[in-house]
């Protein structure tokens, strides 16, 4: 019966022995025999309590140990166990935030090159991770009724300012929006078809610009054919002696020029004398008088008389219709 | 009419006095009992047989209550954590009541009842048989043959026997989650490991001690204070498990004051 009894009270003890222990370490994740620690430090860890879970790339790799403030007040140092075989990024970084909206948090360590956002705190400690806490739920929810208070004070003050008469304000600005619009419409489809005509002008100018300059280019083609034919020279040469001829026409022409004005006021010093020669004839008893007395002979005589200066004009004024040179 | 208006006053002196006097018997009975331990010889050889007496045999009835408040955590947790809630929270409730609380909590009241009423009654009725004296007369020490090895053993096995209620409770809970809720395994396990601690199980560890400490010596008090003869046995029992009771729900919120 004693034997009976003792082996009952030594099985319940330790069942509630096993019970107590391995629950809790199965609870808190399994054996932690030759875990690697890591530390991190930040300004906050927000609501992390030990035992929180530590993640690299959504997997769970370990536990938070130990959370407490430094002496000096300006970090929390964050003291983690995680799986011995976890290659941690050179770069790597702990970001301290909330597992899902229910509260629970987590480190996670990342590398902070993919995930630079937040100000990791640099910890002037080797093995030290720079760490850094990202803002509680609770603290988003405070900003957020920070920003509806604004966003409330916005709104009343808008209200006061938008009164009947500013919205009757902004129709008849809205509607001369409208009518400014419809202008400018129109007169951008005016320049448009100008731009078009100028563009056509343009393009007409620019084919006679090309055909000039294949012409141009013909020339010169045809300028450098006759320089290289060395026909140059001959030209050059015909030119002067051109010249020179041109010269000594001018020359005979200008003699001839001086002789005509020389005949020229001859011919007015005999005009003056049959002017007076006329001017006796004129008179009554005169033998012209008689002839000047028949109408139709006194006719024919004036009219020969007027062609006669009209002649006598042309002469003056254009010699060279009645002297002809030729040079060649 | 001075008689009527000093009576209220008379009745809250004659309460305050008899408390303090049972405080001062209780002090000094366990005063003694704790000096009683020195006599190894008188309580050993009856401790193994209280440990089976006050553990052991209250195992059945523990798990009997640890499974079904498991399985009604796990049914009234689903049944609250509606909409936006993930249902591992089940599992989450479901450990964290079950260690903190109901465990311990529902473990000692449960044992008061059992324990405490049956230490209670049959030390009443050696105190009223007269066998108590008669101890005395053959020079046994009461305290050290019938308190000490009593109190031992609720100290001792109470534990256990909550860790049992615990782990019961929890399992209980889970298997209630994936027959009856169509939750897995992983969710459920998830919820109990999110928010668990190590130093809730010694919390509870601490709160089932000093349980079984207030069980077994409540009816150890009550009973060798048992007069006028069965009647007297019956109210002994009853005050015995009353106090166990009140005791264990104020140190509960004094432990949860004090450890949490």
């Amino acid at each position: 019966m004693d034997r009976r009894r003792e082996v009952l009270v030594g099985l319940v003890v330790v069942l509630g022995i096993v019970a107590g222990v391995f629950g809790s370490i199965w609870l808190k994740g399994g054996w932690q025999r030759g875990q690697t620690e890591l530390r991190t430090a930040a300004t906050s860890v927000g609501v992390l309590v030990p035992g929180a879970v530590v993640k690299f790339r959504g997997v769970t790799v370990g536990r938070v140990e130990s959370i407490e403030v430094l002496p000096s007040g300006e970090a929390v140092m964050v003291e983690m166990k995680v799986l011995p075989e976890l290659v941690i990024p050179e770069n790597a970084a702990v970001l301290l935030a909330p597992e899902s909206v229910f509260g629970e948090w987590q480190a996670e360590i990342l590398d902070r090159s993919e995930f630079g956002l937040p100000p990791f705190l640099d910890y002037p400690e080797e093995g030290v991770l720079p760490g850094a806490a990202l803002p509680d739920f609770s603290r988003l929810t405070a900003t957020a009724d920070q920003i509806a208070r604004n966003l409330t004070v916005i709104s009343e003050r808008f209200e006061v300012a938008f009164n009947e008469e500013t919205a009757q304000n902004l129709k008849n600005m809205i509607d001369n929006m409208g009518v400014l619009s419809e202008g400018l419409a129109e007169i951008i489809a005016q320049q448009t078809e100008r731009f078009e005509q100028l563009a056509e002008g343009v393009d007409a100018s620019a084919q006679e610009l090309g055909a000039a300059a294949r012409a141009a280019r013909i020339s010169f083609e045809h300028f450098d054919s006759l320089l290289l034919g060395a026909e140059a020279e001959t030209m050059v040469a015909d030119a002067g002696a051109s010249l020179r001829n041109l010269r000594e026409v001018t020359e005979v022409a200008g003699s001839s020029l001086g002789d005509l004005r020389a005949a020229a006021q001859k011919a007015d010093s005999i005009f003056a004398r049959m002017d007076g020669l006329l001017t006796m004839l004129e008179t009554p008893d005169g033998s012209f008088s008689r002839l000047l007395g028949d109408p139709a002979l006194a006719d024919g005589a004036v009219g020969t008389l007027a062609e006669f200066r009209a002649l006598l004009a042309d002469i003056q004024e254009n010699p060279r219709r009645y002297l002809s040179f030729s040079i060649f | 009419m001075a008689e009527l208006l000093l009576r209220p006053f008379a009745a809250i002196g004659n309460l305050t006095l008899s408390g303090l006097e049972s405080l001062g018997r209780a002090w000094r009975l366990f005063s003694s009992a704790a000096v009683s331990i020195r006599s190894t010889d008188v309580w050993t050889p009856l401790l193994l047989p209280q440990m089976a007496k006050v553990g052991v045999a209250s195992v059945p009835i523990a798990l009997f209550i640890a499974t079904f408040t498991g399985i009604v955590m796990a049914l009234q947790a689903s049944y609250s954590l509606t909409g936006a809630i993930p249902p591992y929270f089940v599992g989450t409730l479901v450990g964290k009541t079950m260690i903190l609380e109901l465990g311990p909590v529902l473990t000692g009241l449960v044992l008061a009842g059992r324990v405490g009423a049956n230490i209670s009654a049959e030390l009443g009725t050696m105190r009223v048989t007269e066998q108590v004296d008669a101890l005395e007369t053959l020079a046994y020490d009461p305290l050290a043959y019938l308190v000490v090895p009593r109190v031992l053993a609720g100290i001792l096995m109470f534990p256990a026997v909550v860790l049992l209620a615990i782990s019961i409770g929890i399992a209980a809970g889970w298997f209630t989650a994936l027959q009856l809720l169509e939750m897995s395994s992983a969710e459920f396990v998830k919820g109990l490991r999110i928010y668990f601690a190590p130093w809730d199980v010694w919390f509870a560890v601490i709160k089932s001690l000093s349980f079984g400490a207030v069980v077994t010596g409540a009816g150890c008090y009550c009973g060798l204070r048992t007069e006028g003869g069965a009647e007297g046995v019956g109210r002994s029992t009853t005050r015995a498990v009353v106090t166990a009771c009140m005791i264990i729900l104020c140190l509960d919120a004094f432990w949860a004051a004090v450890l949490l």
